[in-house]
């Protein structure tokens, strides 16, 4: 089963940490040297603030994924409990943006700077990946404040449905008598 | 408007074995599309119910879905894979995309993730070796009337609970015993 970050809108108090800590691990910490209007700001989760909740949304890194069934040239694909997408393979062409339920997904500037025969930048499909090229997991889980953000494994949903199960079964019994 | 409540399967721990054979039945009645009968050897796919015989120290039943009246796993959906349909509660497994959400918010545990298959082989996500996934959970036997688990428990601790029925039996009584405080 693959695995997700999962975001928790009591602990979360929407300082986008967790954001600019995904920004580094993928591009480098050379982006606090760089000309911030010569660079994308690239987040692959987004705080959301509403009336009601203030959570980070991320890809939920499906078992049946909406964009891998749709993506016209194969580039999305389940890696280590992780749907990420071969950025090099991608055209661009949006599907998997519009198939995913989450909004997880966006279109941004390849983080090579490539270009385009055009000269207009090279614009890919981006979206968690769950940080797999990195030794110490995902990067937003680690910097968060509050530790409003947890990597759920198929153990936790495992061990989760078991002690709901034992609580459902003792409610019944009480109502067995 | 809808007033009506969905039935659900409960079981009764007084009675329960720990048996399985509840499990047994759920997987056969939902696989006989994947070529599964009444005997060992038609079995060619993991053992998946829908339902969960569970244990604590004190206590063995089976656990399930209660078809709630305000859905948590529907209200979770984001790909409108969860439908209401004459009060029970059906997961389209052809419209599910394994995001988890409906697992996570189902207080009981009743729903798990699954592999598919169809005519007894793997279903593979397009373009890739790995197999397919979705959320499977009790659908009250929906196309074959009495749900196979009530009718598979050999001391019948599984029964299927109409609440509408339940209710009006409960104030039946309840009137009955009202009238015996009023002869004095």
């Amino acid at each position: 089963m693959n695995y997700f970050v999962k975001g928790n809108p009591d602990l979360c108090i929407g300082c986008r940490t967790c954001m600019i800590g995904c920004v580094v691990a993928h591009e480098g910490l050379h982006i606090f040297e760089i000309d911030p209007d010569s660079y994308t700001f690239n987040p692959r989760l987004k705080v959301i603030k509403t009336a009601r909740i203030t959570v980070p949304v991320q890809c939920k890194h499906c078992e049946n994924p909406a964009c891998m069934a749709v993506c016209p040239e194969n580039c999305i694909q389940l890696v280590e409990n992780a749907v990420v997408i071969n950025t090099d393979k991608c055209i661009g062409c949006k599907t998997c943006m519009m198939a995913c339920p989450y909004g997880a997904i966006e279109m941004q500037p390849d983080s090579g700077h490539r270009v385009q025969t055009d000269g207009s930048p090279r614009m890919v499909a981006n979206k968690c990946d769950l940080c797999i090229n990195s030794k110490r997991g995902p990067e937003c889980v680690r910097v968060c404040p509050t530790e409003a953000l947890t990597l759920v494994t198929e153990e936790d949903l495992e061990k989760e449905n078991a002690k709901k199960r034992i609580a459902a079964a003792r409610a019944l019994a009480e109502v067995n008598g | 408007m809808r007033n009506e409540m969905g039935s659900f399967v409960a079981a009764d721990n007084t009675k329960c074995t720990g048996c399985k054979a509840c499990e047994m039945a759920c997987f056969a009645v939902h696989n006989q599309g994947n070529h599964v009968g009444n005997t060992v050897g038609t079995v060619e796919l993991p053992i998946t119910a829908r339902l969960y015989v569970t244990r604590a120290e004190e206590l063995c039943m089976p656990v399930q879905c209660r078809h709630c009246d305000n859905s948590p796993c529907l209200n979770s959906c984001t790909a409108g894979a969860i439908r209401r349909e004459e009060e029970k509660i059906i997961i389209d497994e052809d419209k599910c995309i394994g995001c988890k959400n409906c697992m996570m918010a189902c207080p009981f545990g009743a729903i798990e993730l699954v592999p598919v298959y169809r005519a007894g082989k793997e279903v593979l996500l397009p373009g890739s070796t790995e197999v397919r996934k979705t959320a499977s959970k009790c659908d009250l036997c929906v196309k074959r009337g009495i749900p196979a688990c009530v009718n598979a428990c050999p001391n019948q601790a599984l029964s299927l609970v109409t609440p509408e029925a339940e209710l009006a039996d409960k104030r039946i009584q309840a009137a009955l015993a009202l009238a015996l405080t009023n002869q004095a």
